[in-house]
């Protein structure tokens, strides 16, 4: 059975550690961590990921940017990004998506959403 | 002279009467003769035609009952695969049923383990913390990103009894947040008996003067303060099961883990020593 990897990118320890619960429900999912957008690029330039979950709002180097170096790094320019945003920020949403992220997620998020979101983006049945 | 009666006139060779007679009616029963067998022929003819039909239609017949017999047969089991068809759709619906059944307790178990992986990630993050500001910061976390809370505030009662201070908010300005006269507020009261209060009505609608819910938080049984969340996210129409064991969650931890943060901070970050411990045992 083939096996995937997906990055989170959060600094919230809270939303990093709920993602991981969630994600851990996905089978033959590798999950790994990073605290902002920088440590993301900085995983992504190590390793190859086949998703990547990615929060909007966040010190150093915030979602919009990281999708945006996503889309022009050669190995990643294709993976699906999920990103996670609040309600009132629409405008973020859509830059996002507009930018090249494949889905949205909005706060609080629910783990089953989660779960739904990636399983879609990865064709896991 | 001799007269043969058998004879014509002498001198003639034509037959006499008698002959004639008899050769005539030879003739007639000879014509007759013939016209029966004629007649005879024809009923052979005709009987060898309706033989012939007959042939054909027992042929017919035959083939019929061969046929009446084959859709007997057919229609046998025609009933044998629709009994057999009735059994399988039944067990097709058994099977769908227990599906159905199935797929909706894995969603309820998925469901179930998303609220306690909720309950547990705040319990851990409400603890993971030895300082005020870090256990505010995570008590905010849990409203903001669990809760789904927008606009919020954490009041502790002053040292009388008498007030509610607020301590950390957020979504409002601090001019809005004065202390609360424990006595005659919606606040207060909650504080006073120990129980959450949450508003029927639509949580993102919420105000400063009539919250979506009130959280007491409790330390070691005493009330000592509440967590007024006055609205939530526009997406967050009402609260939901886990919020409610959230709101329980918080009402036992928060405080408890801001006293502890406040203890340790006042003891310069030094932890207890082994002597501390020693009485523990029951």
């Amino acid at each position: 059975m083939a096996e995937y990897s997906c990055l989170i990118v959060e600094d919230s320890p809270m939303m990093r550690q709920l993602l991981v619960f969630a994600l851990a429900r996905v089978r033959n999912l590798r999950v790994t961590e990073a605290d902002d957008g920088v440590d993301g690029l900085r995983k992504l330039a190590s390793a190859r990921y086949d998703i990547i979950v990615t929060d909007i709002n966040m010190p150093i180097m915030d979602g919009l940017k990281l999708v945006k170096r996503v889309r022009s790094d050669p190995i990643h320019k294709d993976t699906p990004i999920v990103i996670i945003t609040t309600e009132g920020s629409q405008e973020d949403r859509q830059r996002a998506l507009q930018l090249g992220a494949n889905a949205y997620i909005t706060k609080p998020i629910q783990a089953p959403q989660v779960i739904a979101t990636v399983k879609e983006l990865l064709k896991i049945d | 002279m001799t007269n043969d009666r058998k004879s014509g006139p002498p001198g003639s060779d034509m037959p006499g009467p008698d002959l004639k007679s008899e050769r005539d009616q030879f003739l007639k029963k000879f014509t007759r003769g013939a016209k029966l067998t004629e007649e005879f022929l024809r009923e052979v003819e005709h009987l060898q035609d309706r033989l012939h039909n007959l042939e054909t239609e027992n042929a017919g017949l035959r083939a019929k009952v061969e046929a009446d017999d084959a859709i007997r047969d057919l229609l046998a089991k025609i009933e044998r695969l629709e009994l057999e068809k009735r059994e399988l759709l039944s067990r097709f619906h058994r099977a769908e049923a227990k599906s159905s059944e199935f797929t909706a307790r894995v969603q309820e178990v998925e469901s179930e383990f998303a609220n306690l992986a909720n309950l547990f990630v705040a319990s851990n993050q409400l603890h993971s913390s030895l300082s005020p500001r870090g256990v505010t910061r995570r008590i905010k976390e849990v409203l903001a990103q669990l809760v789904g809370a927008e606009r919020y505030c954490m009041y502790l009662a002053n040292s009388e009894a008498t007030e509610l201070i607020p301590i950390a908010f957020e979504g409002v300005a601090g001019s809005a947040l004065t202390p609360v006269k424990i006595a005659d507020s919606e606040l207060g009261q909650t504080l006073v008996k120990g129980a959450a209060s949450v508003s029927d009505g639509d949580p993102t609608q919420g105000t400063v003067a009539r919250p979506a819910a009130i959280i007491p938080l409790t330390v070691d049984e005493k009330t000592v303060g509440v967590i007024a969340i006055f609205s939530t996210l526009a997406q967050k129409k009402r609260f939901d099961t886990v919020d409610f064991e959230l709101f329980k969650l918080l009402g036992q931890h928060a405080a408890a883990a801001l006293v502890s943060a406040s203890l340790f901070a006042h003891t310069d970050r030094k932890l207890p020593g082994l002597e501390a411990f020693l009485d523990l045992s029951v």
